[in-house]
C-alpha cells in the first residue's frame, strides 16, 4: 500500500517508517514544515531537523518530501494559541495541531499526491472500520476532499444518529458484530505504553481521518522503539525526545507570549487573609485562582482550596471519534483531564441532544461528573473521555 | 576512519602537525597575558608581535597593518561595519559581507552565469557617497576567481574623479580573501586593496583566528570595543597561540602554493571528467578558466544535493551540498540563484572541495563511490 509517513527526524517517526518499509508497504516520507519564529540573523532552524528525517530516508531508500505548512501552522495553531491565552485560558497547541495540520492537511496533501494511507509515530492504536468496502473508502476519501467540512461534520452526525448504542456500534467498527449500519469508522484505542499513550492529543482528530492512519508504534513501549530504532541502525535511533511545545522552542511559553502579548504586572493576594504577598508579571501565565479583569493572581496554602480541586467539569467545543452511547441520560466512562493523568471514572451528560449534535459549539455541550475531585482542571485544557482503551472524544474546560 | 575521503575542504581544514606544535607553548607553559608587565609576559608580547610580523609579510603589509580577529567574518564586519557611507558588494559574496553590507546603503553588483564580476558593472554601482567596495577574491561555492586588480583600477579612477570634483569622499576596496590562502596569491599590493580579510581555519590553522589588513590611510570605527588591543580596532586580550598558528600556517601555505595548487588542479580536473564522463546532463558551474585549484561545483539535475551528501558520507566520502536548505522557498542558496541556475539543477549540487588530504588514490576512488551513488538515486527516482 502506498503510505505517506510524517517524519519529524525524531526517533518515532523514523522507526514507523522504517517498520511500515520492512511490511511491504511502499513508503514515503514527508518533513511538514510548520511555523517557526524568526530569530533575528539566524536562519532555517528547522534545518536540523529536516537533515535528520532526510539521513533516515536515505537509509530506508525511500522519498522524503518537504510540505509546507507554515502559514497554515501561524493561523491555525499559534494565532489560536495567543488568542486563547489573552482570553484568558490555557490552550493545548498539540491538540490543535493535529486536528488541523497533521491529520487534515498533511492527510489532504498526501491524499492529493497519491498516497492511500497516512503514518505517524504517535503512540496510539487504531482499530480500522470494516464495515466498509475498499471503494466506498475510496469514496469516502475522494468526498473529503470535494466537500467543505460542514458536509463532512453532517456526515459525522448521520454515523452518530445510527446507532442506537455506543457500545454495539464500536463492536461494528471492530468486525465482531456485523456492521448493519452503512457507515463506519475507525477506533483509537490508547497504546500499549501506557506511560506514552497520546491519545489525549488525538481526540479531535475525524474518525475519517484516523480510517486512514497508521500508528505502528502503538503496539510498543518506548524502550522496544529505541531498541529496534538501534537494531536498524537508525541514524536517530540515540536522538533526544522533543519537549514541549516545537514552536515555543528554546525560549519557552512565558517569553514567547510576552512578544504577542501585552501583559500588565499585577498583585499576587493571599485568599485566605486577602493581603497583597507580592507581584507577578501578567494573569495570563497562570492557570487556575487568577482574575482576569482584575489581573489578580490568588494564591493559598489550603492544599484543598476549592478553586484547586474539581469534581464537576463543563466541556465545551465536544468533538467525539466514537459518540459515547448517545441514548443514555448517563454514560459511564473514564476521564483523563491532562496528557498522562491517570483515568478517572465519572459519569458524562449531555446538556441536550441538539448540544452534541452541534459539536458543543460555543456554549457548554456536556457535564463531567467525576468519581473524585481533580486538581488544577483549567479552563481552555482538553477533557478526554475513554471507554477502557478506546478514546471516545472529548471536549475543552469551559 | 582512515578510509574516510574528506572533500570539504573550503569548510574546514585540519591543522597541520607544525601548527599544532608550534601552538603548544602557548595555552599553558607561556599563557601570560602579552599586555602585562613581568618579563614571562613581555616575551610572550614579543612572540605575538613577531607573527604580526611573520603574517604581515605573508601578504606584502606592513606589521601595523594587521589587525588580528577572532575569523572571517568578525573581519568583514570590521571592514564594513561602519563606512558612513554606500557601499557596494557582488551579488555572490558570503552571507558574512551581504549581512555586513546591508547595515548600510548597498548595491549588490551582479555577476555572469560563470559567477565573474566585470569591473565596468562596479564602476556603474559607485556612487559619489561610495565609501567601500567589497568583492571576494574567490567565490567559496562556486570556486570563480575575481579579477581584484581589474577592480581595483576602476576604484583608483573614481579616487582621481572625486579630487577633480572636489568631493573628499574617501573610497576603500576591501577583498574576503578566504578561499584563497595556499591556493592563490594574496599581496596586498598586487590584489590592488585597501582592505584584506584571511581566516587561519581555511588554511590548515586554528579556527576563531583571522586577519583584517587595513592600509594605513584607511579609517576605521571599532565594532568590539574594551581595552583598546589592535590598535584600538578589536579589543580583547589577544589570541597568542591562535595567531602564532597562523602565521606558521600561512607560511606553511605560501610555501607550497603553487606546486600545491598544480597537484589539486590535476586531481580536481581528473574528478570533474570522470563525473561529467558517467553523466552528460551534469552541470559544472564556476569559470572554466579563473577558478580555484581545489573546487569543483556540480549539479547532477532532478536529484537532491542534500541527500547524495548523506549517501556519500555512508560511504566515507564527505562532501557538502552548495544549498543546505534545498527544497524550500527562499533558501536556495543565492550564489546559485544568482548565477542564474533553474532550481532542479541547483537542488541536485554537490560542492567538491579538495585539499592536502586528497591524494590521487582517494580521488580516484571518490569519483567512483560518487559515480555509484548518483547512478543509484537516478535509479531510484526512476
Amino acid at each position: 500500500m502506498k503510505v505517506f509517513v510524517g517524519m519529524s527526524g525524531g526517533v518515532d517517526s523514523s522507526l514507523t517508517a522504517a517498520l511500515l518499509k520492512e511490511q511491504g508497504h511502499d513508503v514515503t516520507g514527508v518533513y511538514m514544515k510548520n511555523w517557526t519564529e524568526d530569530l533575528p540573523g539566524m536562519r532555517c532552524p528547522w534545518a536540523d531537523d529536516l537533515a535528520d528525517a532526510k539521513r533516515v530516508a536515505v537509509q530506508l531508500g525511500i522519498d522524503l518530501k518537504v510540505y509546507d505548512f507554515e502559514n497554515e501552522y501561524k493561523q491555525k495553531v499559534v494565532d489560536y494559541m495567543v488568542e486563547e491565552y489573552k482570553a484568558g485560558r490555557t490552550p493545548n497547541p498539540d491538540i490543535m495541531c493535529n486536528q488541523e495540520v497533521k491529520f487534515k492537511l498533511f492527510l489532504e496533501a498526501a491524499l492529493e499526491d497519491g498516497a492511500e494511507m497516512i503514518a505517524t509515530g504517535h503512540y496510539a492504536r487504531v482499530e480500522h472500520g470494516s464495515g466498509v468496502s475498499h471503494e466506498s473508502q475510496t469514496q469516502v476519501s475522494s468526498s473529503r476532499e470535494a466537500e467543505s467540512r460542514n458536509s463532512l461534520h453532517s456526515m459525522e452526525l448521520a454515523a452518530l444518529r445510527q446507532p442506537p448504542n455506543g457500545q454495539e456500534f464500536r463492536d461494528s467498527a471492530s468486525g465482531s458484530v456485523d456492521g448493519a449500519s452503512a457507515f463506519s469508522r475507525a477506533t483509537l484505542l490508547q497504546a500499549k505504553d501506557k506511560n506514552k499513550d497520546q491519545t489525549y492529543f488525538l481526540y479531535r482528530v475525524t474518525g475519517e481521518a484516523l480510517q486512514k492512519t497508521f500508528f505502528p508504534l502503538g503496539e510498543f513501549t518506548k524502550p522496544e522503539v529505541r531498541e529496534m530504532a538501534k537494531e536498524r541502525g537508525l541514524y536517530t535511533a540515540g536522538k533526544k525526545d522533543s519537549q514541549g511545545i516545537c514552536f515555543v522552542g528554546q525560549i519557552g511559553v512565558k517569553d514567547f507570549l510576552s512578544q504577542y502579548v501585552e501583559t500588565v504586572p499585577g498583585d499576587v493576594i493571599d485568599k485566605q487573609t486577602g493581603q497583597k504577598v507580592g507581584r507577578h508579571e501578567g494573569a495570563i501565565f497562570y492557570t487556575v485562582g487568577k482574575d482576569m479583569e482584575k489581573n489578580e493572581v490568588y494564591v493559598t496554602r489550603d492544599l484543598n482550596d476549592d478553586t484547586l480541586w474539581k469534581k464537576q467539569i463543563s466541556l465545551t467545543s465536544l468533538h467525539w471519534i466514537n459518540p459515547p452511547a448517545a441514548g443514555q441520560a448517563d454514560n459511564d466512562v473514564q476521564v483523563r483531564v491532562r496528557h498522562r493523568a491517570p483515568l478517572t471514572p465519572g459519569k458524562l451528560t449531555f446538556c441536550s441532544r441538539s448540544d452534541l449534535e452541534q459539536g458543543g459549539g460555543g456554549g457548554v455541550g456536556a457535564v463531567v461528573e467525576l468519581s473524585e475531585s481533580q486538581r488544577a482542571i483549567t479552563a481552555g485544557q482538553s477533557v478526554v473521555i475513554y471507554d477502557g482503551d478506546v478514546c471516545l472524544g472529548g471536549g475543552i474546560v469551559a | 576512519m582512515s578510509d574516510e575521503i574528506y572533500l570539504d575542504h573550503a569548510a574546514a581544514t585540519p591543522l597541520s602537525d607544525k601548527v599544532y606544535a608550534a601552538m603548544q607553548p602557548y595555552f599553558r607553559d607561556a599563557f601570560y597575558n602579552p599586555s602585562s608587565p613581568y618579563a614571562p609576559a613581555v616575551q610572550v608580547r614579543k612572540e605575538y608581535e613577531t607573527a604580526r610580523v611573520r603574517l604581515a609579510a605573508r601578504i606584502g603589509a606592513r606589521p601595523a597593518e594587521i589587525i588580528i580577529t577572532a575569523g572571517a567574518t568578525e573581519s568583514i564586519n570590521l571592514a564594513l561595519g561602519d563606512t558612513g557611507g554606500h557601499i557596494v558588494v557582488s551579488a555572490i559574496e558570503h552571507e558574512s559581507v551581504l549581512a555586513a553590507a546591508k547595515k548600510s546603503e548597498c548595491t549588490l553588483v551582479p555577476v555572469s552565469a560563470e559567477g565573474r564580476v566585470s569591473p565596468g558593472e562596479v564602476k556603474k554601482a559607485i556612487q559619489p557617497d561610495t565609501t567601500l567596495v567589497s568583492i571576494a577574491l574567490a567565490n567559496g561555492e562556486i570556486g570563480t576567481i575575481q579579477p581584484l586588480s581589474d577592480v581595483a583600477a576602476v576604484i583608483r579612477e573614481e579616487r582621481a574623479r572625486r579630487l577633480e570634483d572636489g568631493n573628499a569622499t574617501p573610497i576603500y576596496f576591501h577583498s574576503d580573501a578566504s578561499q584563497g590562502a595556499g591556493l592563490l596569491d594574496v599581496h596586498v599590493a598586487r590584489l590592488g586593496v585597501d582592505m584584506l580579510t584571511l581566516n587561519a581555519g581555511k588554511a590548515y590553522g586554528p579556527k576563531q583566528v583571522g586577519l583584517l589588513f587595513v592600509e594605513r590611510s584607511v579609517r576605521l570605527n571599532a565594532q568590539i570595543v574594551g581595552g583598546g588591543q589592535e590598535r584600538g580596532l578589536r579589543s580583547g586580550t589577544e589570541n597568542v597561540a591562535g595567531t602564532i598558528g597562523f602565521a606558521t600556517a600561512l607560511e606553511l601555505a605560501e610555501r607550497a602554493r603553487k606546486e600545491e595548487s598544480a597537484r589539486l588542479a590535476g586531481l580536481r580536473d581528473y574528478l570533474e571528467n570522470e563525473l561529467v564522463a558517467a553523466f552528460p546532463e551534469a552541470v559544472v558551474s564556476g569559470d572554466h578558466n579563473h577558478r580555484l585549484a581545489s573546487h569543483l561545483h556540480i549539479s547532477f539535475p532532478g536529484l537532491d544535493g542534500e541527500r547524495l551528501v548523506f549517501l556519500l558520507e555512508n560511504r566515507g566520502v564527505l562532501a557538502a551540498t552548495g544549498s543546505a536548505c534545498a527544497a524550500n522557498k527562499g533558501t536556495r542558496s543565492h550564489v546559485l540563484e544568482t548565477i542564474g541556475l533553474a532550481p532542479e539543477i541547483a537542488d541536485g549540487s554537490l560542492r567538491l572541495s579538495l585539499g592536502r588530504l586528497s591524494s590521487e588514490e582517494n580521488t580516484k576512488r571518490a569519483a567512483k563511490i560518487i559515480a555509484e551513488e548518483v547512478k543509484n538515486e537516478y535509479r531510484r527516482i526512476g
